[in-house]
Order: structure tokens, then C-alpha cells, then sequence
């Protein structure tokens, strides 16, 4: 039985893993959502980029991404000097 | 015939080129994302007295850097004094728009730009203007989830046409404040309301270097505007509504100017 249950908590970590990461950024000049879209534009450009979501309110940016994809904070800050705004910092947890 | 046509073409080409959330009708420091692409289609009306002006335009900008931007636009423009009508295409513009300064903060943007703006001699209507002409100026904004303040400073240099004719370069001021009544989520429709103050200088024109008495002078504009958005899609309308003016020798006074744009984001 403790097998069991040891291969069945193996295995639900493992799926686990596989959903992914969620990352979520700070970004400052975010104030208007028709402005935002360029963020949307080129984070779903990056392959493996799944869900997106921006929180204009708390000046925050979403993003949930495949197994094995990594999103760098050299990358974050380039993009969003691209697309017009100002990258913070960001922090990352298993989905 | 139109009588005077280069009053008709200077109606016609004072306006900023569209940009996102920008001032209707006064110059914002606004540009595209890096590799964006705007298509922006433009209805703009002027009425002065017996003459009227109609301007439709595509307009086109690229996002050149995440700071910089540049753009063509194309205008069919009619104009009409009295029984008399012309129309054509207008005078190929080229513009572009630097953000040298941008200041972020959470929910917050403060920037300013220089812009730049090259109106060709291209037209093929008595309407558009027969000289080439270039336009410098310089804007600030701050936007906020709610507020909104704008202000600009424009200065258009009007070159000779063909006949001799040298409109009057303009100063061009732009006073501006708007307001987000309700915050929106990011993929909600989105309103900001708008309120213009637009001065407007002009020299008097020239023709072969002697000066035309009934040119030139000055006025103020107060402009309701709203700017309406969905994702990458927006609507930005407004009406000028001339409030003081000071005009030289006889020239018939702006009764109103209208302007509508839809742009989408690529």
C-alpha cells in the first residue's frame, strides 16, 4: 500500500511538472490596456508562451509557459524596452 | 475652381498624425511597440464660413524601435467654397516620432517625444497645398490608470508653390486633459474622455514675396474628444469648436473642425 501511494505521489508530482511554469512580472508604465497589447503581441511570439494575462491595476504581467521553457530576465528586460514599457522583476513557480 | 485654395489646403494640413492614446487633435508623445504595425483610416471635416474641406486618409506607422516610429499617410481631399468644388488626392506625408524621454512608474507613464513631418508637394487637386512643407514638434504627456495631461508645441514651415504662393508658417499650442471614469481589465472596452485647448498662429501668406492682407492670425479651439479601445482596435472622435480668434483682414472664421479615426494594432 505504501508503494503505492509513494508511486501515485511520484507520479502526480511529475505531471505536475510537466504543466509547466508561471511566471509573474512586475512592469511600470503599464496605464492603458490598448497600449498593453504589444506586450501580448511579443510575449506570444516566444514558443511555448500559453496564457497571458495582464493586471493593469497592480502593474503586473502573467504568463504561464510550457514544460522546458525558460524566460530569462535579460530577455523580460529587452521585450518590454521593446514594446515600450519598464521590466521590474519577476518570479516563477510550477504550475 | 476653388478662389483661394491655399486657405482650403491649410485647413487640411494641421493635423498630427494618429497615435494610440494621443490627443485627438493636438500631438502626443505616443509610438508603437517595436515591429507594430498601425493602419489608421481618417475622416477629418472643416467648415469656415462657405468653404469646406474633407480629408479621408490611410495612414500607416511602423514601429521602428520601442521608442521610435515612423509613417506614410495618404489623403483624398475634397474642398468646396460656394458652388465651387475640387477634389484629388492630397500630398503624401511622411512623418516620424522619437520618444527621447520616458519615465515609468507603476500604473503610470510620463514621456515626451520630437516628431517630424514632411507633407510632399504630391497632390493632384487645387485642394492640397503646391509646396512642400515640413513640421517640428515637440510633446509631453503623463497617463495614469484615471488621469490624463498632454501638451505640445508645433511649428509647421510652409514652402513656395509653383504660382509663387508661400502660406504663412504656423505655431501650433495644445493643452490637454483626459480621464478614465472606469478602470478596465485588459481585454474590457476601455473609454478615456477627452478635453483639447488648441491655439493656432498663422503669418500671413506671401505671394512672390508681398504679403497677402487677408492671411494669417490666430485661434483658439475648444475640443471634446473621446477615445474608445478594445484590445488592439480603437476609435478616437473629436470636434473643434473655435472659441476666439483673431484673424486677419477678411478671412471667414472656423465654425468647426471634426475628425474621426479607427486604427487597429498589428
Amino acid at each position: 500500500m505504501k508503494r503505492l501511494m509513494t508511486a501515485a505521489l511520484l507520479l502526480w508530482s511529475l505531471a505536475a511538472l510537466a504543466e509547466g511554469t508561471q511566471y509573474v512580472m512586475r512592469v511600470d508604465g503599464l496605464a492603458c490596456p490598448y497600449c498593453a497589447y504589444g506586450v501580448e503581441k511579443k510575449l506570444k511570439a516566444i514558443d511555448g508562451v500559453e496564457r497571458i494575462d495582464v493586471d493593469l491595476d497592480r502593474g503586473m504581467v502573467t504568463v504561464d509557459v510550457a514544460e522546458g521553457v525558460t524566460l530569462t530576465e535579460d530577455q523580460m528586460t529587452r521585450l518590454f524596452k521593446d514594446a515600450g514599457f519598464t521590466f521590474r522583476s519577476m518570479t516563477h513557480s510550477p504550475r | 475652381m476653388n478662389r483661394m485654395p491655399w486657405l482650403v489646403a491649410s485647413l487640411l494640413l494641421w493635423t498630427a498624425p494618429a497615435d494610440a492614446h494621443d490627443p485627438i487633435f493636438g500631438l502626443g508623445p505616443h509610438v508603437l511597440y517595436k515591429g507594430g504595425i498601425e493602419i489608421a483610416p481618417e475622416f477629418d471635416h472643416k467648415k469656415a464660413g462657405d468653404r469646406r474641406a474633407t480629408d479621408l486618409a490611410l495612414e500607416l506607422t511602423y514601429g521602428l524601435t520601442g521608442d521610435w516610429s515612423a509613417g506614410i499617410k495618404l489623403p483624398y481631399v475634397t474642398s468646396e467654397t460656394g458652388p465651387d468644388r475640387a477634389a484629388g488626392m492630397g500630398n503624401l506625408e511622411l512623418f516620424t516620432k522619437y520618444r527621447f524621454w520616458r519615465n515609468d512608474m507603476p500604473g503610470v507613464q510620463e514621456s515626451a517625444a520630437v516628431a517630424f513631418k514632411l507633407d510632399t508637394a504630391t497632390g493632384t487637386t487645387p485642394a492640397a497645398s503646391g509646396s512642400t512643407d515640413a513640421l517640428l514638434g515637440l510633446a509631453y504627456g503623463y497617463e495614469s490608470r484615471k488621469w490624463y495631461r498632454w501638451a505640445s508645441l508645433r511649428w509647421r514651415y510652409n514652402g513656395v508653390d509653383d504660382s509663387g504662393l508661400r502660406r504663412g508658417d504656423r505655431l501650433l499650442l495644445d493643452l490637454v486633459g483626459g480621464v478614465r471614469l472606469k478602470q478596465t481589465g485588459y481585454l474590457e472596452p476601455d473609454t478615456v474622455w477627452l478635453l483639447e485647448l488648441n491655439g493656432e498662429y498663422a503669418d500671413r501668406a506671401e505671394r512672390h514675396g508681398a504679403a497677402l492682407v487677408d492671411s494669417g492670425g490666430t485661434e483658439w479651439f475648444v475640443s471634446p474628444g473621446i477615445f474608445w479601445t478594445l484590445r488592439n482596435f480603437a476609435v478616437k472622435a473629436g470636434v473643434q469648436i473655435p472659441v476666439a480668434s483673431d484673424l486677419n483682414g477678411r478671412q471667414p472664421r472656423s465654425d468647426y473642425r471634426a475628425r474621426l479615426v479607427l486604427e487597429w494594432h498589428l
